[in-house]
C-alpha cells in the first residue's frame, strides 16, 4: 500500500482515512504501507509501516529514475494544489533551481518537511524511484495507492512487477480547482487511472467524476465509501445562549465557505439568535472575515483558525446544527463525525456522505435559501431534529472502516487479482 | 508678530488581546495588560520622562516666554495611573508652571462625534472632568481625535462653549491660502479654527532622521529660517504632532532632544516671534477667512480623511455595531461595562484593521499590536459577541429584578385572590 499522510503528519481527511483503512485491511490481508515520512514513535500492529525518510539511499541496490510507461509534459509552472494557508498564495516553484530541467541529483536520504510544499512534484517523483526500488525486494500480490500523489510510485511497481495496481481516488483535481482544471496533476490522475487495473473511489460522486471528467470506462471502478471510527461523543454546555451552525474544513473554494456565509446571512435574517462558527484555515480565510463584514453580521459570524482534536470535538459538543455546503466534496468525513456527535446535518448533494447518511438534510450547494430553510427548521422544530439525529445513528451503524475494508477485499476478489 | 503655537499629543490605547472564539461567555478580560503596561513603561522611559523634564527646563531657562500644550487622552491618563504615576506628576509638575495649557478631546480617543453625538458631548465632558482633576484647568480650545474635522463639529463643539478647534490645515481645502492665520467656519458665531502647518510639523515628526530627505540632517539654524521666513505673512505657526515624536519616534540617538533644547532660543532670535498657547493664539487673532470643510478631514495618511479608520468593510462592521449598542449600554446603568463600551470604542482598534497599502507595511503596521488587519478584526468582534451576551444577561437580570420588586409591592393574599379571579374568568 502506498500512503502520502499518514499519522502523525495529517493534513486533513485523506491522512485520517489512510490509517484507518489500512489498519481495518490489516485484519485482512497482510499490509506493508510506504509512506514519505513516518515518526519512530508511531507503530502499528499487524501493519509494516515503512518510511522513506528513514532509509539510506545508498543502501537500497536499483535505485534507479527509471522511465515511464506514458509521457508526462513538465513545465516549470506554480502546479502546487493546495493553497499555504498563510500568505493565501500558493507556494512557488523555483523555476531557475532547476526542479524540472531533468538533471535532479540523487540524495542520500528522502527528506519532506511539508507534504504539499513548493517542491511536491519533486517529492512525488522521488517518492517513486525508492519506493520502487524497495517494492523490487518484497513480495506482494497487489499494488494499493491512494491519490496521486502515490500514483507514479504505482505505475512504476506495476511495470516492474506486473502486479495488479489498484488506485483509491479520495480526491481529484477536479474537486480541488473545478472541472475544468488541467494540469500536470490531471495529466497524472488521467493517465495514472487509464493504467490502473481497478479504481476504488470512495463515493458514486467521485466514480461518476472519473467517469465524466477522466473519460475512463465505469467497469473498472468499484465504489467502496469510507468508514468512521466509533468517537466517543459528548455534550457540552454552550458558555453563550445562541444557538451554533458549524463548519469544519479548509477554507478553500472546494469546501463553500462562501456558500456558508450566504447561508448565515440568510438564516440570520430570519433568526438573529444564531451563531456561525468556522473551524479551520485556508486561502480564503481573509476573503471570509471581509465578506461577514459586508453582510453586517460580523458579531454572529466567527473563524476560529486552526483548532486541534480535543477543540474540535468541545465546538462539536456545543454544536446545534452541522453544515457542509461544499462544491465538490469526495466523502466528507467531518459530516459523519458531526453525526456521531448527535448533531443534525445539512449538507451538499454534491459530497459522498450524502450517499450514505440518508439522516441528515441535503441541498444543492447553490441553494443557498433551502440550506437556510433547513437550518432554521432543525432549530426550531425538536421532532424533526430528533428524527433526522436518529436516522443519522442508525446510518453510522454501516458506515465503519471493518464494512470497508470488506468490501475492499471483495473487490480484489471479483477481479481475480487474489 | 507671529507666534509659534505648540500642541503636542498624548494617548494610548488599551491594546486587546488575541481573544478568541472559545473565550466568548467565558472570559472577560480583553485587554492585554502585558503588552499594555510594557508599551507604557517603554514609552514612558524613551520619551515622556525625558521629555516632560527638556519642557519643565526650557519654560524655567526661558522664564514663562515657552509655552506649550498637550491634549492627553482619557486612556492614557488612565494607563498613568495605573502604570506610571510618575509620569502623570511630572505633566502636573508642567501644569504648575502656568505656561502649559490643556486642551479638550473624547476621553477614549474616540470617533463618537460620527455616530453618536450624546456619546461624544459625554466623553468631552468626562475628559475635561479629569483635565480639572489633576490639571485644575477647564479647557476652552478643542481637539477631536486625530483632528477629525467638519463644518458641522465646528458649529457643534461652539455651542457646547469652546472658543477655538484645532484641525489639519488640509491643502484642498485652503487652496493657495496659507495655514499660518486663524480661519472661521461657515455658520459659526465666534469660535475660530487653529490649522496645523503640516510641512514644518512633519519636519520635525516625520522627516527629521530621514537621510533620504534632501534636507537632512535637520539643524535648527536651518529650521530657524524656514519659520522666521513667514514674518511678515502669517499671525500663527500651528506645530502640532504626536508627543512621542521626541524619544520614541525619533530616538534620542538622533539629535531630537538637542534640537528641542535649542529651539525656542533659536526661534526667539527674531524679536517679532514668540511662543503662545492655543487659547492664547484665539485671544490675539482675529480669523482672517472661512475654511469651509464640507467633508470629514483628519490628519492621518496621505488622504487626511477618515479612510485610515473607516476605509474598508471590517472597520465599517465593527464601528457599525459597537455604535449599535449604546442605548443598551447605558441602559445597563453599569459603570463596568459602560467603561467597556467606551475603551473599545478607541480608534486605534479601527486603525489596526486597516487594509491600506498594508502589502507596503507602513505606519499602520509600526503601531499595530497584531500580526495582520484581519486578526485585528476577528479578535475585536469576538470581544464585542462577548459584550453582547452580557448586556443582555445584565437587562436579563434586571428584568427579573423588576417583576420582583412588582411583586413583592401587592400584599400575597391580593396576589392569590387576583389568581382565582383570572381563573374564574377563564373558566366561564
Amino acid at each position: 500500500m502506498l500512503g502520502w499522510e499518514f499519522p502523525p503528519i495529517i493534513n486533513g481527511g485523506l491522512g485520517v482515512a489512510c490509517h484507518d483503512l489500512s489498519s481495518a485491511m490489516s485484519e485482512l490481508a497482510d499490509i506493508t504501507m510506504i509512506i514519505p515520512k513516518s515518526s519512530p514513535d508511531f507503530k502499528m500492529k499487524n501493519m509494516n509501516l515503512v518510511g522513506i525518510n528513514t532509509i539510506d539511499l545508498s543502501s537500497i541496490e536499483n535505485y534507479s529514475e527509471s522511465k515511464l510507461p506514458f509521457e508526462l509534459k513538465t513545465i516549470p509552472a506554480d502546479l502546487n494544489p493546495y493553497y499555504s494557508e498563510k500568505s493565501g498564495e500558493s507556494a512557488s516553484f523555483n523555476a531557475s533551481s532547476g526542479i524540472f530541467s531533468g538533471d535532479r541529483n540523487t540524495p542520500k536520504t528522502f527528506d519532506i518537511d511539508h507534504l504539499y510544499g513548493g517542491d511536491v512534484i519533486n517529492k512525488v517523483m522521488q517518492y517513486a524511484d525508492i519506493t520502487a526500488s524497495l517494492a523490487s525486494k518484497m513480495d506482494f500480490d497487489v499494488i494499493h495507492a491512494h491519490d496521486w500523489m502515490t500514483m507514479l510510485a504505482g505505475i512504476k511497481i506495476k511495470q516492474q512487477s506486473g502486479k495488479p495496481l489498484v488506485m483509491h481516488i479520495h480526491s481529484l483535481e477536479v474537486d480541488r480547482s473545478g472541472v475544468g482544471s488541467r494540469g500536470w496533476v490531471y495529466d497524472l490522475e488521467k493517465k495514472g487511472m487509464e493504467y490502473a487495473d481497478l479504481l476504488i473511489p470512495v463515493s458514486n460522486f467521485t466514480a461518476d467524476n472519473i467517469c465524466n471528467h477522466y473519460g475512463i470506462s465505469r467497469s473498472k471502478i468499484s465504489v467502496v465509501h469510507n468508514g468512521s471510527n466509533i468517537v466517543k461523543s459528548f455534550r457540552s454546555k454552550r458558555k453563550f445562549k445562541e444557538k451554533t451552525v458549524l463548519f469544519v474544513g479548509r477554507l478553500t473554494r472546494q469546501k463553500g465557505p462562501e456558500k456558508f456565509l450566504d447561508i448565515a446571512a440568510k438564516v440570520l435574517e430570519s433568526n438573529p439568535d444564531v451563531r456561525f462558527v468556522m473551524a479551520g484555515v485556508g486561502d480564503y480565510f481573509k476573503s471570509m472575515l471581509e465578506k461577514s463584514s459586508y453582510q453586517h453580521i460580523g458579531n454572529r459570524f466567527h473563524l476560529t483558525g486552526f483548532l486541534n482534536q480535543e477543540k474540535l470535538r468541545y465546538l462539536f459538543s456545543i454544536s446545534d446544527v452541522y453544515c457542509m455546503p461544499s462544491i465538490s466534496e469526495p466523502f466528507g468525513l467531518s459530516a459523519v463525525e458531526a453525526a456521531q456527535f448527535g448533531i443534525p446535518c445539512v449538507i451538499s448533494k454534491q459530497s459522498g456522505v450524502a450517499e450514505v447518511l440518508s439522516g441528515s438534510l441535503k441541498f444543492d450547494f447553490w441553494d443557498v435559501n433551502k440550506a437556510a430553510g433547513s437550518i432554521l427548521n432543525l432549530l426550531s422544530d425538536p421532532v424533526l431534529r430528533k428524527k433526522v439525529v436518529e436516522d443519522a445513528s442508525k446510518n453510522l451503524n454501516n458506515i465503519t472502516w471493518d464494512i470497508s475494508a470488506r468490501k475492499i477485499i471483495d473487490a480484489y476478489a471479483a477481479k481475480q487479482f487474489i | 508678530m507671529p507666534s509659534i503655537c505648540f500642541y503636542f499629543q498624548v494617548h494610548q490605547p488599551f491594546r486587546i488581546r488575541n481573544y478568541s472564539f472559545f473565550d466568548i461567555g467565558t472570559s472577560h478580560i480583553y485587554e492585554d495588560e502585558q503588552k499594555n503596561r510594557e508599551i507604557m513603561d517603554k514609552v514612558a522611559e524613551k520619551c515622556y520622562l525625558k521629555t516632560n523634564r527638556k519642557m519643565l527646563e526650557l519654560i524655567q531657562r526661558h522664564q514663562g516666554k515657552f509655552r506649550i500644550s498637550y491634549s492627553i487622552s482619557g486612556t492614557a491618563i488612565e494607563q498613568f495611573e495605573k502604570y506610571r504615576p510618575d509620569v502623570l506628576q511630572s505633566f502636573i509638575e508642567l501644569a504648575n508652571t502656568g505656561c502649559v495649557e490643556f486642551l479638550s478631546e473624547t476621553y477614549s480617543h474616540s470617533l463618537s462625534f460620527i455616530y453618536s453625538k450624546e456619546e461624544f458631548r459625554r466623553q468631552v465632558q468626562k475628559h475635561a472632568e479629569v483635565i480639572k482633576k489633576y490639571f485644575n484647568q477647564t479647557p476652552t480650545v478643542f481637539r477631536n481625535t486625530e483632528l477629525i474635522f467638519n463644518n458641522e463639529l465646528a458649529a457643534y463643539i461652539e455651542d457646547m462653549g469652546f472658543k477655538g478647534i484645532v484641525c489639519e490645515g488640509v491643502d484642498r481645502i485652503l487652496g493657495t491660502r496659507s495655514p499660518n492665520f486663524l480661519y472661521r467656519s461657515p455658520n459659526t458665531k465666534e469660535i475660530k479654527l487653529l490649522l496645523k502647518n503640516y510641512r514644518l510639523s512633519d519636519d520635525i515628526a516625520f522627516r527629521f532622521s530621514d537621510r533620504g530627505w534632501k534636507e537632512f540632517p535637520l539643524t535648527v539654524d536651518k529650521y530657524k529660517q524656514w519659520v522666521h521666513s513667514i514674518a511678515g505673512n502669517g499671525e500663527c505657526v500651528n506645530l502640532f504632532m504626536d508627543y512621542e515624536t521626541f524619544g520614541e519616534h525619533q530616538w534620542e540617538s538622533t539629535g531630537i532632544f538637542s534640537f528641542l533644547d535649542h529651539l525656542p532660543a533659536a526661534i526667539m532670535e527674531h524679536p517679532d516671534f514668540d511662543f503662545k498657547t492655543p487659547s492664547e493664539v484665539v485671544a490675539a487673532y482675529p480669523a482672517r477667512d472661512v475654511y469651509d470643510a464640507h467633508d470629514f478631514t483628519s490628519w492621518a495618511d496621505m488622504e487626511r480623511d477618515l479612510s485610515a479608520w473607516l476605509s474598508n468593510s471590517m472597520q465599517q462592521e465593527a464601528m457599525k455595531q459597537i455604535y449599535s449598542i449604546e442605548k443598551d449600554v447605558k441602559e445597563c446603568n453599569n459603570p463596568e461595562i459602560l467603561n467597556v463600551w467606551e475603551r473599545l470604542q478607541t480608534s486605534d482598534h479601527y486603525y489596526y484593521m486597516c487594509t491600506k497599502f498594508w502589502n507596503d507595511g507602513d505606519v499602520h503596521k509600526y503601531f499595530s499590536p497584531f500580526d495582520s488587519p484581519y486578526d485585528a478584526y476577528l479578535y475585536f468582534m469576538n470581544i464585542y459577541s462577548d459584550l453582547e451576551c452580557r448586556i443582555k444577561a445584565f437587562k436579563k437580570k434586571a428584568r427579573r429584578d423588576l417583576v420582583k420588586q412588582l411583586k413583592d409591592s401587592v400584599p400575597r393574599a391580593e396576589r392569590i385572590e387576583a389568581k382565582i379571579v383570572r381563573k374564574q374568568v377563564l373558566q366561564s
